[in-house]
């Protein structure tokens, strides 16, 4: 009997060594957030704060897109291994609409009190705007002088097979679409404004689907304007001394937004709760946008003068935002991409 | 019943690998997407109704099947010299040979690709000769465009070809090539009359696997079409990962399935008719 028990005991502590070192320590909250210099970033100027000071460990797990994410969510939607979750505004409202993420309210999270009415907005009754982030235009700093200021440089015929376009459904051709139509019509919502505006980039494009993204065909030669977003094309500005130029071009810009949001069912909700009320906080909004450029979404951040103003919150860029709401987007993208594979696209073969 | 019973594991693998997965996307596919995206479980066939009447599909049909079946009619013809090559061989060389034209399909297609990115592009190598030999004052595009896919897709293609030929050439008696050149016939026309009606048939099945691959092509006309290139597989990819339509992009590939579900029977009666012919 006595062996038994010794055996037993043994295969306990074989187990114990065998499992995860996560488990181990206390089987901490797993937060899905995007990959690449996104991680790098939050990872320093959010979650290790967190953890200090919570004494908790977050578990980060890089979920893909977006849309990878809602699937990893309706994957796991009986049994969630994720509890908090950061996607886009369009992808968390089916998120929320399908029930995979709870909804929230000043009750349970007070911090949403403090929140510019776009972050609040854009989550509807789930999880709020946790960054700002706006569509740039990018360019070849070297080869393209004087700074262009406007999307239309992208037109010039001086830039043919220089462009990179980034094409409905990808979401930067959506916000390039509203931004040119609002500029040239009254409505971001009338496609046929940004058409002939488009069309005349078009000419111009080498690709209507930059591979690997635009900012690295830009650094390796391969074109000289794409359009970006804003955080990232920062970032690899200050990465490549200058060489990537950044313009929030004077036809316009839309917010793109991040929302934080708690998953339906969370093993871990309270943590959850405490993370994403960090996440919001002042200290967590500021931290981030002075690291990565990100618009901040709590109105009460103090973020610094130099960062706020390499973000579309900065005082003279503020009235360039058009207010689109993706969510109307949702519904009119068909038609714009079927408009623009067969007006656009189709009218700049190559 | 021996032979079901050591066939067991093999199917039941299939099972979990195929067929399992396979079900469950006909179960999504049945799902409904509602005004907003949101998806909903249901049990409608709206989704298949939807893209059956989208004249859009329709003209991706033809897309896929133009750019599989000339793709795959290049890649067959660039293979024939190389079976035949390797057929003519000394059976020491055969083996060598034969790996060698099957030896891109050891490297990954992914890498393969950024490969010919690298050469095709308008700063690549062929347009760096071009414009230093002064050809040309502007780059050639011979990327981001159907020109560049075709390219990347009868590379891709071509060492399964050469597998269907070789095999389906060695089938073939040589003594009536010999017969053929003994009364008089030379090369060219013992190949055109003797060798190549005798091919029919394997050029036919490698074209038909060649065109089966072609159609579920992926990562070339996504890597190489620079947004230009729409066909099933890029559409699939769109509906599931940029529209999050999930039924639609499932009852799409369900679709698409049947369709090479019938591509690949005909490719086996095909073979059976050829293997009895030779």
């Amino acid at each position: 009997m006595i062996c038994w028990k010794e055996a037993l005991l043994g295969l306990a502590g074989l187990a114990a060594t065998a499992l995860p070192a996560a488990a181990q320590d206390g089987n901490p909250l797993t937060l899905m957030a995007y990959a690449g210099i996104f991680r790098e970033n939050y990872a320093e100027a959010v979650v290790k704060p967190f953890e200090s000071g919570n004494g908790a460990r977050v578990q980060y797990f890089e979920g893909g897109t977006s849309s990878q994410m809602l699937g990893t969510l309706r994957a796991q939607k009986a049994d969630p291994q994720v509890d908090v979750v950061i996607m886009d505004v369009t992808t968390a409202a089916l998120a929320c609409a399908e029930g995979l993420v709870e909804k929230l309210s000043p009750d349970t999270l007070p911090v949403l009190n403090d929140l510019d009415p776009q972050a609040r907005q854009a989550g509807g009754d789930c999880g709020p705007g946790v960054t700002f982030d706006h569509l740039v235009m990018v360019y070849d700093a070297q080869a393209v002088k004087p700074p262009p200021t406007r999307f239309e440089a992208m037109a010039d015929k001086a830039q043919k097979g220089a462009v990179g376009l980034a094409a409905p459904p990808n979401i930067q051709g959506l916000a390039l679409t509203a931004i040119l139509a609002k500029a040239h019509g009254k409505d971001w919502k009338d496609i046929s404004a940004a058409l002939p505006a488009l069309k005349a980039m078009a000419a111009n494009a080498q690709t209507f689907d930059p591979k690997p993204d635009g900012y690295s065909m830009i650094l390796n030669d391969q074109i000289r304007f794409a359009t970006g977003w804003n955080a990232r094309a920062q970032l690899y500005h200050d990465q490549s001394k200058g060489r990537l130029g950044v313009v929030l071009p004077e036809e316009g810009t839309a917010f793109q937004i991040n929302t934080i949001n708690l998953v339906a069912n969370s093993k871990h909700r309270d943590a959850a709760l405490a993370f994403i009320k960090h996440a919001l906080s002042p200290a967590g909004q500021k931290a981030f946008t002075e690291r990565m450029f990100y618009g901040p979404t709590n109105t009460k951040a103090q973020v610094s003068p130099e960062a706020m103003q390499r973000t579309a919150l900065a005082p003279e860029y503020r009235a360039r935002v058009i207010g689109v709401d993706w969510n109307e987007m949702l519904k009119l993208r068909d038609n714009w991409n079927q408009r623009w594979r067969r007006e656009v696209i189709s009218a700049a073969p190559r | 019943m021996i032979g079901w019973l050591l066939a067991a594991p093999a199917l039941a693998v299939l099972a979990l690998a195929f067929v399992w997965p396979m079900a469950g996307l006909f179960r999504i596919s049945l799902n409904r997407t509602t005004e907003t995206g949101a998806m909903e479980t249901a049990l409608t066939t709206e989704s298949y109704a939807k893209l059956l009447g989208d004249d859009f599909i329709r003209e991706l049909v033809w897309n896929t099947l133009l750019l599989a079946g000339s793709s795959a009619a290049i890649a067959v013809a660039l293979a024939l010299p190389v079976a035949l090559m390797v057929r003519a061989a000394s059976p020491r060389w055969r083996g060598p040979l034969a790996l060698m034209a099957i030896a891109p399909l050891l490297v990954s297609g992914t890498a393969r690709l950024i490969g010919w990115m690298a050469i095709l592009g308008d700063n690549g190598l062929i347009n760096a000769v071009l414009m230093g030999l002064g050809l040309r004052d502007t780059p050639y595009p011979l990327i981001n465009n159907w020109t560049g896919v075709r390219i990347g897709l009868v590379e891709s293609l071509m060492p399964y070809a050469v597998l269907v030929l070789i095999a389906g050439l060695g089938r073939l008696d040589p003594r009536l090539e010999e017969a053929a050149a003994t009364l008089g016939a030379g090369r060219v026309r013992t190949f055109l009359r003797v060798t190549l009606p005798l091919a029919a048939p394997a050029l036919l099945a490698a074209w038909l696997l060649a065109l089966v691959l072609g159609i579920s092509a992926f990562i070339t006309p996504r890597l190489m079409g620079g947004g230009r290139v729409f066909v099933l597989a890029t559409e699939i990819y769109d509906l599931a990962l940029e529209y999050v339509d999930w039924p639609a992009a499932s009852a799409l590939a369900m679709l698409l399935l049947g369709g090479l579900v019938l591509l690949m029977l005909l490719r086996g009666a095909l073979a059976r008719l050829g293997g009895r012919r030779a």
